[in-house]
């Protein structure tokens, strides 16, 4: 039995210092192998005392199967650490940048502007288009600005002929449209339009969003509410809101809705010019006269209608400060967004 | 409009600090843009909206400060002592549908000179130049009361008698800015005997004027009709503080009161005598009234003001009312006269209640058909489309420069050189309205080129306008784009030509539309390079073209790299949204395997790959699934003028396994075909 001991201990002494699987082959055949000890120890079996036989036969077993058992593992780890070792050969740099420029931009007006849309399509409001270039009856006459009214200064026109402009704002297309559509109505008009002026604060061409309500009775409050809950989606739930008194010839009352600076929370800055408020949209119920141009009967109906500057939106969304940025369409700007 | 709150405090004793005033105004209607303060003064900077012409004065101002302050307002004195001599100078309207109203003092014995230094104070604070006395005092009574006052020199008006009459034919005047004007026929004009002494309104004529050496003043003092103030004033050219005032509408009541006042004014400044007046008033001012009923004014704003209360309200700005139980009555005073219909009184009753007093609620309404339609819904999937492409969207001017057609070389009788011109343009660069996006997308890329910017690609889409002949021009969607790639920068090297890139875009992004049918040939346009550019039609009709720039157009660009690849495209956006694809419907997946068989097939160079891929159509079996060309080869060991063109066959029963048995035969069928059709030879087998 002393021999058997001995054996185990020179198969651990041996596989201790293996250090390649050619070695540890070379280990398997000296122990395990047709011509390895145990195996010849198994042949002499018979040449034991039949006392002694069934416990050497036994321990003799225990011993095969923890040496096969051992060199199993043995084979596994080196295998485990050659395969370690050819990935790490086969390793990229990943800080190499991945390949660049999958996707474009959406313009950030156009951002803006789904934005709006997509508010107000959640409140159940369809989208209507209109020409850009557009009758002086449908621009003006219609919204109750007739020629010679001093309203007509409020904006600088650009004049195809006599009786065809540039659209100056997005409102010719809530006549065109209640012209073609019974109350109830619930619209927005996004789209380019045109004024004859060019600054640091105007560009001749610029967006507007209009937005008209009609139906049988539509007040005041009714504008506000759909206002507020507008501006608090686009700018916060936080965000002040006030409505004061204005003017546009195509509401009445007109209402200017203002937002708390959100520059600096209200308290006075260069932007809000100290007052603590930003200018954000127009609005107003709409004047019966221009139901009546468009073929809808004032006493049956009321309304409010509204209408916002896409481009300082966008500029007070996202801190820009220059609006003629917004034509130039340098794409180290426009990636920004 | 520049007012000192010093001067307000004149009229109503406001004891609030300046930013209470200013806030308090601008949530009644009357925005302050802005408050400078000078000295112990705070300056307002109003801004007057076209509507309330009844604030373009101090007491205008000082009317709303008294209602928002539940305060009393107090009118300077303007009595002039009785007994005062008959006036020499005598008025006659002849044309009284321009003018109701025309009165005037004369002031004898008058010395020109110096304003005192209170009144030439504050001219300068609210903006106007001091000049003498009296152009002081008319401007002094036009900031403080609103109405415009003239000042004759009463010894040059011929025959001492004043004319009101429109212009008739010829009229030429001379006004105080030296200037000569030959008004329209229908304008308004002061005359004295056969001359016009001064354009009614506007602006007072140089013969008739105050000089130094003036010893006695006739002051006018009238109600001109605003259209027709408004008219002239245009048709001249000429804009004065007077008849910015009167074209929005004047106190036809009032102006008695601002001519003694400045009567007054002048003889405390310079002497002299005031004469009896001259008041010419054919038929007297009535106040429109308007019916109104409390129901309807809380109706239209959501309210439920009670009914005292909104008879206060208008009460404190001035109007009149009367209650006749579910209606009342309203009688504005002349300063308000544009108040006539029921909105304007609701109007008057929401600013002064307080519009932050107004709830705010979700409206309660049916739900309708948005009508919103999927054009909108189309373009925006249009858009994600093609920027997962890696297009950037850009947003240009509509405005073109006409001569940029010349330099994309497009053709007299084109289509895109029937442009919609401005009349009056910012700059002549900017004259015309687009009929192609191409020229700004040429700029965007210039803009970016020139900083450095090595990637360029852009999309936009927007209207071009082309003049049909109708009255309105026909208004286009256009998609268009340009790609520019600067190869010897990029880490991960694409070879592909700028061409098929742009068009695999444009490909993928039809395919996710679900736009089929789409063919491409060679395209005609000349500012494309004649080997380098299709056109993309639908059946016959032609949509747009994709394509290199030519050397041509680049070379008038102008650029700074050498032989750059530049891709544009323009196509029909509204032609194209049409062909979008609304059903999708199920295929099943394929159970079984398919077997694949690969042919590359040695072409002349010139028949094109679409032509070959055709030919496959032709070949009719029930086993092919699909043919897809994989490989094109051109060069070495190719002979010349021949390509190489490889195609991938898939090949499936939908019903069992394909055995190579069954396949080969049906292959070998089409190899033939095909070669026989193209005249070509297998490759390399």
């Amino acid at each position: 039995m002393d021999e058997l001991d001995a054996l185990r201990e020179s198969f651990r002494a041996d596989l201790g210092s293996v250090q390649s699987l050619p070695e540890l082959q070379q280990l398997r055949n000296k122990y395990a192998g047709k011509k390895g000890i145990l195996t010849a120890q198994l042949k002499s079996l018979s040449s034991i005392s039949p006392e002694q036989r069934p416990l050497f036969g036994k321990t003799l077993n225990e011993i095969k199967e923890f040496v096969e058992e051992e060199l199993r593992n043995r084979e596994l780890a080196f295998k485990e650490g050659e395969q370690e070792k050819r990935l790490l050969a086969e390793r990229i740099d990943i800080t190499l940048p991945g390949r660049p420029g999958l996707f474009g931009r959406a313009h950030p007006i156009n951002q803006i502007l789904d934005e709006i849309k997509g508010i107000f399509v959640s409140m159940g409001f369809g989208i209507e288009q209109g020409p850009e270039i557009e009758l002086d009856y449908y621009n003006f006459e219609a919204l109750n600005i007739p020629k010679d009214h001093p309203a007509r200064d409020m904006q600088d026109t650009f004049y195809v002929s006599g009786d065809v402009v540039l659209r100056t704002h997005t409102s010719p297309v809530q006549v065109r449209t209640m012209e073609k559509r019974r109350p109830p109505l619930r619209i927005i008009v996004p789209g380019k339009v045109y004024r004859c002026d060019s600054d640091v604060t105007h560009t001749p061409m610029f967006h507007q969003v209009e937005g008209l309500m009609v139906d049988t009775d539509v007040s005041f409050s009714d504008l506000k509410g759909v206002l507020e809950l507008f501006l608090h989606n686009l700018f916060g739930k936080n965000t002040p809101v006030r409505f004061r008194p204005s003017y546009f010839p195509f509401t009445e009352p007109s209402a200017e809705v203002d937002i708390g600076c959100i520059f600096c929370a209200g308290k006075g800055c260069r932007i809000c010019k100290t007052t603590g408020w930003i200018e954000i949209l127009g609005s107003g119920m709409v004047n019966p006269r221009v139901f009546e141009m468009a073929g809808y009967d004032p006493d049956e109906y009321s309304g409010f209608a509204f209408g916002m500057g896409v481009e300082r939106i966008t500029m007070l969304k996202y801190g820009i400060d220059d609006l003629r940025l917004f034509f130039e369409n340098d794409l180290r700007f426009l990636r920004q967004f | 409009m520049r007012v000192s709150l010093d001067w307000i405090k004149e009229f109503v004793e406001v004891k609030a600090p300046a930013r209470e005033v200013a806030d308090r105004l601008t949530m009644a209607g009357l925005e302050i843009e802005g408050i400078e303060k000078i000295g112990d003064d705070s300056v307002f900077e109003v801004n007057v909206t076209p509507n309330r012409p009844d604030c373009l004065s101090i007491l205008g101002i000082a009317r709303e400060v008294a209602a928002a302050f539940r305060l009393p307002l107090m009118l300077p004195p303007s009595q002039i002592p009785a007994g005062a001599p008959a006036s020499a100078v005598g008025v006659e309207i002849v044309d009284a549908d321009l003018c109701a109203r025309y009165a005037g003092r004369q002031i004898s014995g008058v010395s020109v000179r110096p304003s005192p230094s209170w009144m030439k104070e504050r001219l300068e604070k609210c903006g106007i130049r001091a000049i003498n006395n009296i152009v002081d005092v008319t401007n002094y009574v036009l900031l403080e009361f609103g109405h415009p006052l003239h000042a004759f020199d009463a010894d040059r008006l011929e025959d001492r008698k004043i004319r009101v009459a429109r212009a008739g034919k010829g009229a030429k005047i001379v006004t105080l800015d030296g200037a000569e004007h030959t008004p329209n026929e229908d304008s308004l004009l002061i005359w004295a005997g056969i001359h016009p002494v001064a354009v009614a309104g506007v602006m007072g004529g140089e013969g008739s004027g105050v000089t130094e050496t003036t010893k006695n003043i006739f002051l006018e003092s009238a109600y001109f009709e605003p259209t027709s103030v408004r008219r002239t004033s245009k048709q001249l050219g000429l804009r004065s503080e007077a008849s910015y005032r009167f074209e929005r509408g004047t106190d036809i009541e009032f102006l008695e009161r601002a001519l003694d006042r400045a009567a007054l004014l002048m003889k405390e400044t310079g002497g002299g005598e005031i004469h009896e007046i001259v008041d010419v008033y054919p038929e007297k001012y009535m106040p429109v009234k308007t019916e109104v009923s409390f129901s309807r004014v809380n109706r239209l704003l959501g309210t439920d003001i009670p009914k005292q209360e909104i008879l206060d309200i208008l009460n404190r700005i001035g109007i009149g009312t009367e209650d006749r139980g579910e209606t009342f009555v309203v009688t504005p005073p002349a300063y308000l006269r544009d108040i006539r219909h029921t909105v304007d009184v609701v109007e008057e009753i929401a600013r002064i209640y307080g519009f932050g007093n107004i709830p705010a609620r979700l409206p309660r309404t049916a739900l309708s058909d948005g009508g919103t339609g999927t054009k909108v819904s189309d373009l925006d999937r249009l858009r994600d489309s093609i920027r997962k492409t890696g297009f950037t969207e850009a947003v240009n001017y509509s405005f073109m420069n006409i001569t940029d057609l010349d330099l994309l070389s497009i053709p007299e009788g084109d289509g895109r050189r029937r442009a919609v011109a401005v009349m009056n343009p910012l700059r002549q660069e900017d004259g015309h309205m687009r009929t192609t996006l191409l020229p700004s997308l040429l700029q965007n890329f210039m803009h970016n080129i020139s900083r450095g910017v090595r990637d360029i690609r852009f999309y936009e889409i927007s209207k071009v306008f082309i003049d049909e002949g109708g009255q309105l021009p026909m208004e286009k969607l256009r998609f268009s784009g340009i790609f520019y790639r600067d190869r010897s920068a990029s880490l991960w090297k694409q070879d592909l030509p700028g061409f098929f890139a742009v068009k695999g875009c444009l490909e993928a992004v039809f395919d996710e539309l679900g736009i089929r049918g789409l063919s491409w040939s060679y395209s005609g346009e000349k500012f494309l390079h004649q080997g380098k550019a299709a056109d993309l039609s639908a059946g016959d009709r032609r949509l747009g073209s994709l394509g290199e720039l030519s050397p041509a157009v680049i070379e008038r660009l102008d650029l700074k790299i050498s032989k750059p690849e530049i891709v544009a495209f323009e196509f029909d956006l509204d032609s194209i949204l049409g062909l979008i694809g609304r059903e999708k419907t199920y295929r099943q997946i394929p159970r079984f395997p398919a077997i694949e068989r690969d042919m590359a097939i040695i072409l002349d160079d010139g028949m094109a790959a679409a032509e070959v891929r055709a030919y496959f159509t032709g070949y009719s079996s029930p086993y092919i699934e699909s043919v897809e060309l994989f490989d094109y080869y051109k060069g070495k060991n190719m002979p010349e003028g021949k390509k190489s063109l490889a195609f991938r066959v898939v090949y499936r029963a939908n019903d069992r396994t394909l055995t190579d048995a069954e396949v080969e035969p049906v292959h070998k069928g089409l190899v033939d075909f095909i070669l026989s059709k193209t005249s070509g030879e297998l490759r390399g087998v």
